[in-house]
């Protein structure tokens, strides 16, 4: 049995405004294990967002209890690339933060940059770049602590169509070659399933996990083959009427 | 060499370019040329004696009144006492307003506890405060300076900390993901994301602290332009008071350029 890098375990979150209390989150468990890659989807507003605050340690869970291995990188829907620094100086923003900025770490971060096609682009600024490329720094942001696991947040749900395919291809092939750990939130089906090892469908809110799916893809890892296979109709009808049932 | 360097653009271009250069020329021919009738209407009605030059001045008069003034050495001392109070009133105001909002940012209780005195303080017209001005920091400069301040400084720290309160959450969560501080949020991300407003604030500063310092000398003062300005009213010397309004035209033009120009320089390496 492989390691787990994730736990939830009975985690119940209360959000408190002046008028109302909302409970986000009840009696959510799920696991993920070292190297694994499970996109969670669910129906909108059913607290996608405060799932992965909670797994960043961002917000401390009303009730249940929340495990980590090791440090987490987090990905937004928009790059949030600083405009007033090169790509480089972005990249090495979370070194900065937690004052590793030194030699090594940074030659690391710029060999990764370099590695996934960035290295002529160290020197410009994010508004020279397009969306794909922006997205993909933000990846390699993401990546310059080498974190443990991946919390992504819908990373492509900002792009356009032909872009974000290009995107999730790319991603996916990084994160995959890096055997990093990773968890999607998306409400995009058909991404969950090109991109997961594992998807988990989430009940609204109060949101728990309904169903869980292994996906039974094998060695093929390939986002836009994934979409070409024929399992993925099939998945894609069990996983809409799971989500819209 | 010459003639690849042309090449490089088409006809059209370079039309465009022609049309662009001399619509600019025009445009500088009319402002200029504004400026030279209004004065040269002026001189000449004066001249004539269509209009009592007593009453409305004439631009011969008022060089000559500048050029008395620049004799018996009373032009730079006025200049100066003017420029004095509007420059450290302008860089008191600005700093404690930047200090202030900072805190502000940085304490959500704070904020809430002096919003209303803020508030207040904003909607009160500074010239009612003159005098215990006057009675607290005399009739010197100090008590100009402190009008100027009070002038500049609650728009300063209002428009400040709106900026700190307007950066994008989304990077704020993306600092915190990666584990910063509330300092390291500040310094990389707050101020730097901040560098636009602060600089639209100095120039609405600028102008504030001229409002504050000619008010101040309005209310009290034994030098310094606004004092001439009340000076020339009440003796009934109109050359006197145009003389001064134009200097301080002048000097208000001078320092919005140079607050034009820093934002020219802190853009630029920004950006590069």
């Amino acid at each position: 049995m492989r390691k787990e890098s994730l736990r939830f375990f009975d985690v119940t979150h209360i959000y408190h405004t002046v008028r109302a209390e909302t409970t986000a989150a009840e009696h959510l468990s799920f696991s993920v294990n070292e190297g694994e890659f499970v996109a969670i989807i669910g129906p909108s507003g059913c607290g996608k967002t405060t799932l992965l605050s909670l797994a960043a340690g961002l917000l401390e869970p009303s009730g249940g209890e929340v495990m980590r291995c090791g440090s987490c990188g987090y990905m937004l829907q928009k790059d949030e690339l600083f405009p007033w620094r090169t790509i480089e100086k972005n990249i090495v923003i979370p070194l900065e933060i937690k004052r590793q900025n030194t030699p090594e770490h940074r030659e690391r971060a710029k060999a990764l940059a370099v590695k996934y096609g960035l290295g002529d682009f160290l020197q410009s600024y994010p508004s020279q770049l397009s969306g794909g490329m922006r997205q993909r720094a933000a990846l390699i942001r993401t990546l310059a602590t080498d974190p443990d696991i991946l919390l992504l947040d819908e990373p492509f749900s900002a792009l356009d169509y032909q872009t974000r395919l290009n995107v999730t291809e790319d991603v996916s092939k990084i994160i995959r070659s890096e055997g990093k750990t990773a968890l999607l939130i998306t409400h995009d089906i058909s991404e969950a399933i090109s991109l997961a090892d594992r998807v988990l469908v989430l009940s609204e809110r109060p949101a728990h996990v309904a169903y869980t799916h292994t996906l039974d893809f094998g060695e093929l890892t390939n986002p836009l083959k994934r979409r070409e296979a024929p399992g993925f109709s099939g998945w894609f009808e069990l996983l809409w009427k799971e989500l819209n049932g | 060499m010459k003639n690849e360097l042309v090449k490089k653009y088409s006809e059209e271009h370079l039309r465009f370019l022609k049309r662009r250069k001399n619509h600019l020329l025009f445009v500088w021919s009319l402002r200029i040329g504004i400026l030279v009738l209004l004065f040269g209407i002026w001189e000449l009605t004066t001249a004539l004696g269509w209009v009592d030059a007593f009453i409305v001045s004439s631009p011969s008069r008022i060089f000559g009144t500048i050029a008395s003034l620049y004799e018996d050495g009373s032009l730079f001392y006025h200049v100066g006492v003017t420029l004095w109070e509007t420059l450290a009133g302008f860089a008191i105001a600005v700093g404690l307003g930047v200090f202030i909002a900072l805190a502000l940012w940085w304490s959500n209780t704070l904020r809430e506890v002096l919003e209303p005195y803020i508030v207040v303080i904003n909607a009160l017209p500074k010239i009612a405060l003159g005098p215990m001005i006057i009675i607290w920091f005399g009739t010197g400069s100090e008590a100009i300076l402190c009008m100027t301040v009070l002038v500049g400084i609650i728009i300063a720290i209002l428009h400040m900390l709106s900026a700190f309160i307007a950066t994008d959450k989304n990077k704020i969560l993306l600092l915190r993901s990666m584990g910063a501080s509330k300092a390291q949020i500040l310094i990389k991300l707050v101020i730097p994301s901040s560098l636009p407003s602060f600089i639209s604030m100095l120039k609405v500063a600028v102008g504030m602290a001229w409002i504050g310092s000619i008010m101040g000398e309005y209310i009290v003062s034994r030098a310094g332009l606004g004092y001439l300005i009340v000076y020339g009213g009440q003796v009934f010397r109109l050359d006197l008071v145009m003389s001064a309004t134009l200097i301080l035209c002048v000097l208000a033009a001078g320092m919005y350029f140079l607050v034009v120009l820093l934002e020219k320089i802190l853009v630029k390496s920004a950006e590069h």
